[in-house]
């Protein structure tokens, strides 16, 4: 709950980024985007077109994918964010991303973070996805090297080592 | 030009009271802003006109979904998804659910709310023609009470619309008075993911004794607001669906509609494509119902006959026959799949067992039957080799391997092996087939039942529209 404030006022905002808990303080509109890549330097969120279409500035809030580009940070205070830094346990690195390395998934990797964040998105209410369902579930997420075919692989074959695993 | 964030005030009360207060203090200054899926793409161009904005995000009284007899009630705050996975939605307004998947990629759909649509009334959003068909009614709220009033009179020009300086959409109610109709929904735009529409339409109808009973029509991207053709339906409705009623309902489309020249289109294009669109909806329209129709009044052993080839099980057909007549396709669905569920396992085999194994179609070479009511088992080969084509296009190595699974299954399980092969390439389908190896006999039985069942519902609806 905040209350009305002045125009211009920055606020203080919390919430938790990739399990630790973390303060801001920031203009209540500033783009979540940007209180990431410049306050808290968690620069893996990309900003490609800023308007919501390219899907590279995708993170999670509170479990669910959000292009953060499209976020008043106001609307983030008391939420549970995850970032590309987030997902990797110490060195060892998500399935998704080892997946995306050895497919060939990543060429320039402006949209590689999204692309993996919405993977991972799917892959938590999809844990063996069709490659119907990777199309759909990635369709938000552009990449303009059209590295579409290897990436559409990296997300099948981590889905492949999950159920092996 | 990007906007500073130094010059714009938010708040988030986190009420709905305590919004409908701060909107009543200083009415028409404070913008309501939900997923940020439309205000935020004006404001990142520096074209957000409102200083200050209050926060309808994630509101527990606007984001649920509430079910009675009569309607269902929908909080303007719930999101694509939340509208995609409601189940009463998918069932009865599968207009509202197909346009809630087109809309936006996953993301923008995780934030992008009905509520939000609606107020944004953009002319070519895709789930506004489907909540005109359906006849909804918005609640509107203010600190001064709530008023309800017809979706069709809420937009009053291009991005106008009735709503009050100091009023929010509350919720969206759709009656629930369509179940027995045919839907019917379509976008024309460049792609299919992501792109905005030329023109999209949504359409229900039911046709009774050989003419249309009932019709709605709505398109969007043909005029400044969503488009209820009111004057197009008046002239099918009590009419045979013939050339002449095709053709005067063409007409009447492009009298009705005032499309423009914009960055996607030409109104040029546009007419043409409402006409088309409108044309397609009233032919389907007609082909299902005249199936139906004619398979209703068969012999009941022809009735049999004709319907098998859609399930592949005598039992199955038998029992669909005695449950004639059915008066639409919801109400074959239905009949359908709990004719299906209350089959014994035995019965289930024969439907498995008339299936060519996956990658063995021999069907491909066989040539189409007619007509359609009096399809054969034939016809059961031409469905299979149309919904295994992605296997036989698939390279050797992998029809290779899949043969080597169908074998280990049939060890295995004593059956053929039963997938929707719809739309599946083989990889897939091998990693699915891989993947069921392992389950025990009775899991493996309910799973091939399913898919069987998914099968059957395709074939039914091809079926309805050969």
């Amino acid at each position: 709950m905040t209350s009305a404030r002045e125009r211009g006022a920055q606020v203080e905002i919390s919430f938790v980024v990739n399990g630790e808990p973390r303060a801001v303080r920031a203009y209540p509109m500033e783009r979540l985007l940007d209180v990431l890549r410049h306050q808290l330097q968690l620069t893996g969120a990309k900003e490609g077109c800023g308007e919501g279409e390219c899907g590279s500035c995708s993170v999670l809030m509170d479990g669910i994918l959000v292009n953060s580009c499209l976020v008043p940070v106001l609307q983030a205070e008391g939420s549970n964010l995850v970032t590309i830094e987030g997902l990797a346990a110490g060195e060892t690195l998500h399935v998704l991303q080892e997946a995306f390395l050895e497919c060939g998934g990543a060429q320039c990797g402006i949209c590689t973070p999204g692309m993996i964040l919405a993977a991972f998105y799917l892959s938590n209410g999809k844990p063996e996805p069709t490659v119907t369902e990777i199309r759909e579930g990635l369709s938000g997420n552009l990449c303009r090297c059209t590295g579409y075919s290897q990436i559409v692989e990296a997300v099948a074959e981590a889905a492949r080592r999950r159920s092996a695993a | 030009m990007r906007s500073n964030p130094s010059d714009y005030e938010m708040v988030a009360p986190g009420s709905l009271h305590a919004i409908v207060s701060l909107m009543a203090k200083e009415p028409g200054l404070w913008v309501p802003i939900a997923g940020g899926t439309d205000v935020m793409v004006q404001y990142a161009a520096g074209r957000l006109p409102a200083r200050k904005l209050v926060s309808v995000w994630n509101i527990p009284e606007l984001r649920c979904i509430e079910v009675t007899a009569g309607e269902i009630r929908i909080g303007a705050g719930c999101t694509y998804t939340d509208l995609s996975r409601d189940e009463v939605i998918g069932r009865e307004f599968p207009l509202l659910h197909s346009a809630a998947r087109w809309t936006g990629g996953v993301a923008n759909q995780n934030r992008g709310t009905i509520g939000g649509n609606i107020v944004n009334a953009s002319p070519a959003a895709d789930s506004l023609p489907a909540l005109l068909a359906y006849e909804a009614e918005l609640i509107l709220v203010s600190a001064r009470g709530e008023r309800r009033l017809p979706y069709v009179t809420f937009h009053t020009g291009y991005k106008r619309t009735q709503l009050a300086a100091d009023e929010l959409v509350q919720t969206v109610c759709l009656p629930r008075r369509f179940a027995g109709y045919f839907n019917h929904a379509r976008k024309v735009g460049a792609r299919s993911a992501q792109a905005i529409s030329k023109v999209c339409i949504a359409a229900l109808g039911r046709f009774a004794g050989g003419v249309v009973e009932d019709v709605r029509i709505a398109l969007g991207s043909v005029a400044p607001v969503p488009l209820r053709l009111r004057e197009t339906e008046r002239i099918a409705r009590g009419k045979v669906i013939d050339s002449d009623l095709l053709l005067s309902a063409r007409q009447a489309v492009a009298a009705e509609i005032r499309p423009i020249d914009d960055v996607r289109s030409t109104a040029r294009y546009r007419t043409a494509v409402a006409g088309n669109l409108v044309f397609e909806f009233l032919n389907r329209l007609g082909s299902v119902e005249n199936v139906l129709a004619r398979w209703n009044h068969l012999p009941i052993d022809e009735a049999v006959r004709a319907i098998l080839p859609c399930c592949g099980s005598t039992a199955w057909a038998r029992v669909m026959g005695a449950r004639r007549p059915l008066a639409d396709e919801a109400a074959l669905l239905v009949a359908a799949n709990e004719t299906w569920r209350n089959l014994t396992p035995s019965e289930w085999l024969e439907a498995f067992q008339s299936h060519p194994r996956i990658g063995e179609s021999r069907a491909s070479s066989l040539e189409p039957r007619s007509p359609p009511v009096l399809s054969s088992p034939d016809q059961s080969l031409k469905w299979s080799a149309q919904e295994q084509s992605n296997v036989a296009d698939s390279e050797a190595a992998v029809k290779s391997a899949l043969a080597d699974a169908n074998r280990e299954y049939e060890q295995r399980f004593n059956r053929i092996f039963i997938v929707c092969a719809t739309g599946k390439s083989a990889a897939e389908i091998l990693e699915i087939l891989r993947r069921r190896l392992k389950n025990d006999a009775e899991t493996e039985l309910h799973e091939a039942a399913e898919q069987q069942r998914q099968i059957m519902e395709i074939r039914l609806r091809k079926w309805l529209q050969v």
